[in-house]
């Protein structure tokens, strides 16, 4: 069916004819496996071919747009780089608005900020930054992300340990609304300026971002200033041949790696505590040993040949590797003095120092995400616990110990309790607990692996008394909404239909994963969905 | 998953249903690799994806296309052979993958091209009219296949060497002074060399990047009978995409692999570069020039070693015995540049994307046949990256390459000069 022809023309005459289509040919390029959350069961099940697909370049044009749609009462999926499955349309005659054309990029010195368009990715704002000698967090998403999607949403790295969760660093910028009304947020509110990110007024990034972001489900950002962090300036060179590229660290002691190997994962846990309190680093991390045997392997058949070993089985509980990156941002001196009071914090946890490359092609422009997908075709994190992180590591153990009954189709991964690291120095901790799985259709219980990272992992999460921030849109809100009180289910109602009486922007986000549960079989709603959580 | 049997036959895109299927939409095929993101500009590998934007003109994109027809729900049309074809092949997408996956794009592609022409959908027209010109003459301008080694006439060659010079078209009938040069070249070093005159046939490249595999296959045929005949073990090539043809495509059309065939392929950069460490070519001539140097993408990440692969592949996609995979690291990028840099006067400097992630000068894939505004406008961009770093000249080693820059500067007026490596050799060894 589509969208009205006259809806059509009105969005054709605003960006012109070259960056809009109809043709269902085109649009199957823009079916399916998107990003996180890829093969899990609204990627699988509910995607669908956007039925026009328009490329707007600038503010003004996406509002026309939205406006056009909201006359015509047409849903509309804003999507910048595709990397979360909630992007997908998921309704058929959608609108898919492409926003890569918004890829403006402006770097504010003085300021210390950049102000981006929803089609610029980390990697190109983190060279820009490092060339001025600043930085940005790339999150573990990794480069390929849209610096908007990620900041307005949730991206976390080793490198939040000291720049703060992404939400923290976003200022001034323009939203267009879901009827198409332009709300210029923080400094744009009195000025052309999007430096700062409080205005007159309540603070309206919290209502843009929540916790974890809308999606797409509440109009579209089309511009955004975020903070930009000094680092050093002695630079980082590119080196080696694909796949063998990393970003080698200068001579000079402005930056490096250190590899802790510490008796015990409880002992892995107090230090970074210490560090924190310390005031020192620059990142801050777990190495789950998956991915130590991925960054050996130089193909999927030789992660299996190390993986598929007692060597392997047994470094789950043996090997406890923290990884701490040291910035001297101001000297050398001040890495020197970083490093003195590392040793001394890590010496009196009898940690013992291993090897480790001077270099980084992870974490600062981080371009091994999709490392993450080589091992078995298929992958995502069911936990992001933001707590303490003594709460978080305890809670993933706890998943470690339920998997089993999951495994397969989930990958055998020994008990890994997951990547684990402290942000904000210190005081947040953070947990993702990691999944891979073949997601060949036609294996033998497949659904399990929906039922678990839906319904399984969010019921334990409230049970337990873990708040985990994926729950919110990777299960279902009947659920976690109200097992998380105040219940933020029907909070993202209320502003919904204040914004969106409609449901045009990306519906059905962010009730996709409600929706899909409620027409599976496998899903005992009395016990689940339907629980009374007041009883506990 | 259930175990499948698949092999890397390109006549059967079901062999590359699985790399279809697990593309993760990273866009590793789009982007520069992130560790040499030069920033906000020049930050994209793939000319077809930046020229016309929709993601059924990205490498994600038209696999999914692939898959989508593979499955039924869609067929060939209009549109899907447009985005079929605006697309150089020039490997970028492969290389940008395999920095993190194992996935077969550029087979995926060209499966994919195969296939389109087997259901009666393509080539384009205008590749058609190529094909015939080359079965008729044997080359693709449509010059007497007579003439192909007019440009030899008073150079001495070798009838006993070891060594046969593949021309190639461009060489033979357009841009003569490449292989001029050559033959000077080879003749400075000592090394007797022979050239197949008339049986020389186009390599193919105009057939098999445009997927009419059959008719490639004949003249590849042709071509390796007559190399076997001539009792060469070393076919030597000034040209990326005759280099990449006899090495990849040729056993890559008959389930081999390259170390099957009976020969060698080396080009021109090659030989020269191990003549320096051997020290039997010296560079007299002062060239006082800042010059760049342009990765042609068939000798450059798409010129490893093809390996002929069947087997299993099991849970996880695990293959076995494992599958061979060509990540581009090893593709022709360091001779070149210590040619150049070794000729005295020439100040050297890198353009900003270089080697596995070099932007194609638009040529390649049947692009400057079918869509030669498309070639042009990808020729702008990289003709852009040579004024950024202020080189005179660009030197390539290709002369589809030399060809298309030329047009560009010819219409944009621009003053850069275009040089084939050969040439600039020559100069340098007089």
């Amino acid at each position: 069916m589509g969208i009205p022809q006259e809806a059509y023309k009105a969005m054709e005459d605003i960006v012109g004819s070259q960056y809009i289509t109809d043709d269902q040919v085109i649009a199957q390029a823009y079916v399916g496996r998107l990003g996180h959350g890829k093969d899990t069961g609204i990627d699988l099940d509910m995607n669908v071919p956007p039925a026009v697909i328009v490329l707007p370049r600038t503010t003004k044009e996406v509002q026309g747009i939205l406006k056009i749609a909201h006359r015509y009462k047409i849903n509309y999926v804003p999507a910048s780089s595709f990397w979360i499955s909630h992007c997908a349309p998921k309704r058929p005659d959608s609108l898919l608005l492409d926003l890569k054309r918004m890829n403006d990029l402006e770097i504010d010195e003085e300021n210390m900020c950049a102000i981006c368009g929803p089609g610029v990715i980390f990697s190109q704002l983190q060279e820009e930054a490092i060339k001025r000698g600043m930085y940005t967090t790339t999150p573990g998403g990794g480069s390929q992300v849209s610096v908007v999607a990620n900041h307005i949403n949730w991206g976390l790295s080793p490198l939040n340990y000291r720049n703060g969760v992404p939400g923290r660093r976003v200022l001034g910028g323009e939203w267009v609304l879901p009827d198409g009304e332009l709300l210029r947020i923080g400094s744009m509110s009195t000025t052309d300026d999007p430096f700062w990110g409080e205005g007159p007024g309540p603070d309206l990034r919290g209502l843009l971002r929540g916790w974890i972001g809308w999606f797409g489900a509440m109009g579209v950002v089309t511009k955004l200033a975020v903070k930009l962090l000094p680092f050093h300036d002695e630079g980082l060179k590119p080196v080696g041949i694909s796949p063998h590229t990393t970003l080698q660290f200068p001579e000079k002691k402005r930056i490096r790696w250190y590899n802790f190997v510490m008796p015990t994962r409880e002992s892995l846990v107090e230090c970074m505590y210490d560090i924190g309190k310390a005031e020192i680093a620059a990142a801050l991390t777990k190495v789950p040993q998956q991915w130590r045997y991925i960054a050996k392997a130089g193909c999927r058949e030789d992660f299996w040949e190390g993986w598929n070993t007692d060597e392997a089985r047994n470094s789950i509980n043996n090997i406890h590797i923290c990884r701490v990156m040291l910035v001297g941002y101001a000297s050398e001196e001040q890495l020197e003095y970083e490093e003195r009071v590392l040793m001394d914090i890590m010496d009196s946890y009898g940690a013992k120092l291993g090897r480790t490359r001077q270099s980084d092609n992870s974490w600062i422009k981080n371009a091994d995400s999709a490392t993450m997908w080589m091992m078995t075709g298929a992958y995502t994190s069911v936990q992001v616990t933001v707590d303490t992180v003594d709460c978080g590591v305890k809670g993933g153990e706890g998943l470690a110990r339920e998997k089993p009954a999951f495994t397969p189709p989930l990958m055998d991964d020994y008990g890994e309790p997951g990547w684990f690291q402290v942000s904000e120095i210190g005081h947040m901790g953070y947990i993702e607990f990691l999944q891979y799985w073949d997601p060949n259709p036609d294996q033998e219980n497949l659904y399990k692996k929906d039922e678990w990272n839906y319904i399984k992992v969010p019921t334990l999460d409230a049970e337990w008394g873990m708040f985990n921030a994926f729950n919110i849109y990777a299960s279902p809100m009947n659920l976690t909404g109200k097992a998380y009180g105040p219940e933020c289910r029907k909070w993202f109602e209320k502003v919904k239909a204040e914004f969106d009486p409609d449901k045009l922007s990306n519906d059905p986000i962010p009730w996709d994963v409600d929706e899909y549960v409620d027409k599976v079989d496998w899903v005992n709603k009395e016990d689940y969905i339907n629980r009374d959580w007041s009883k506990g | 998953m259930p175990e499948e049997y698949v092999k890397f036959d390109l006549t059967d895109m079901k062999n590359f249903e699985y790399d279809m299927k697990r593309c993760v939409r990273c866009k590793g095929c789009k982007w520069v690799d992130h560790i040499y993101m030069p920033g906000a500009t020049y930050s994209t590998r793939c000319p077809s994806e930046k020229r016309y934007l929709f993601d059924s003109f990205s490498a994600w994109g038209r696999l999914r296309l692939a898959l989508s027809l593979l499955n039924g729900r869609i067929e060939f049309n209009d549109r899907f052979v447009e985005a079929i074809y605006k697309c150089q092949l020039c490997g970028a997408c492969d290389a940008g993958c395999k920095r993190n996956l194992d996935l077969e794009i550029g087979s995926a592609l060209e499966s994919l091209r195969i296939k389109c022409v087997a259901d009666g959908f393509g080539p384009m027209p205008e590749h058609k009219a190529i094909a015939e010109k080359i079965e008729k003459e044997h080359n693709v301008f449509g010059g007497p296949a007579d003439n192909r080694d007019k440009w030899a006439k008073g150079i001495q060659t070798d009838d006993k060497a070891e060594f046969v010079y593949f021309v190639g078209c461009y060489g033979s009938y357009k841009m003569q002074g490449i292989p001029k040069a050559t033959a000077n070249i080879l003749k400075a070093t000592g090394q007797s060399f022979k050239i197949m005159g008339s049986d020389e046939y186009c390599c193919g490249y105009p057939l098999y990047s445009t997927g009419q595999i059959e008719k490639a296959k004949k003249v590849a045929q042709h071509n390796i009978d007559t190399i076997a005949k001539s009792g060469a073990k070393t076919v030597i090539t000034a040209c990326a995409e005759c280099y990449k043809t006899l090495k990849v495509d040729y056993p890559k059309m008959f389930n081999k692999s390259t170390s099957d065939m009976g020969y060698q392929v080396i080009h021109l950069v090659e030989f020269v570069a191990d003549q320096m460490e051997k020290g039997t070519i010296k560079f007299k001539n002062n060239i006082d020039m800042r010059v760049t140097y342009h990765d042609a993408c068939n000798l450059a990440r798409m010129s490893e070693p093809w390996v002929y692969w069947e087997g299993k592949r099991k849970l996880y996609g695990i293959t076995e015995p494992t599958a061979p995979r060509r990540k581009g690291t090893h593709g022709v990028y360091h001779q070149p540049r210590n040619i150049l840099k070794a000729i005295p006067g020439i100040d050297y400097v890198d353009m900003i994307r270089i080697r596995e992630n070099a932007w194609c000068c638009g040529a390649g894939g049947g692009v400057a046949e079918a869509f030669p505004e498309f070639a042009q406008w990808s020729a702008e961009e990289r003709l852009e990256e040579v004024d950024e770093v202020g080189a005179a000249a660009l030197i390539t080693a290709c002369p589809r390459c030399k060809d298309n820059f030329s047009k560009a500067i010819n219409a944009s007026g621009d003053n850069i000069k275009v040089m084939d490596i050969a040439e600039m050799i020559n100069e340098a060894i007089k």
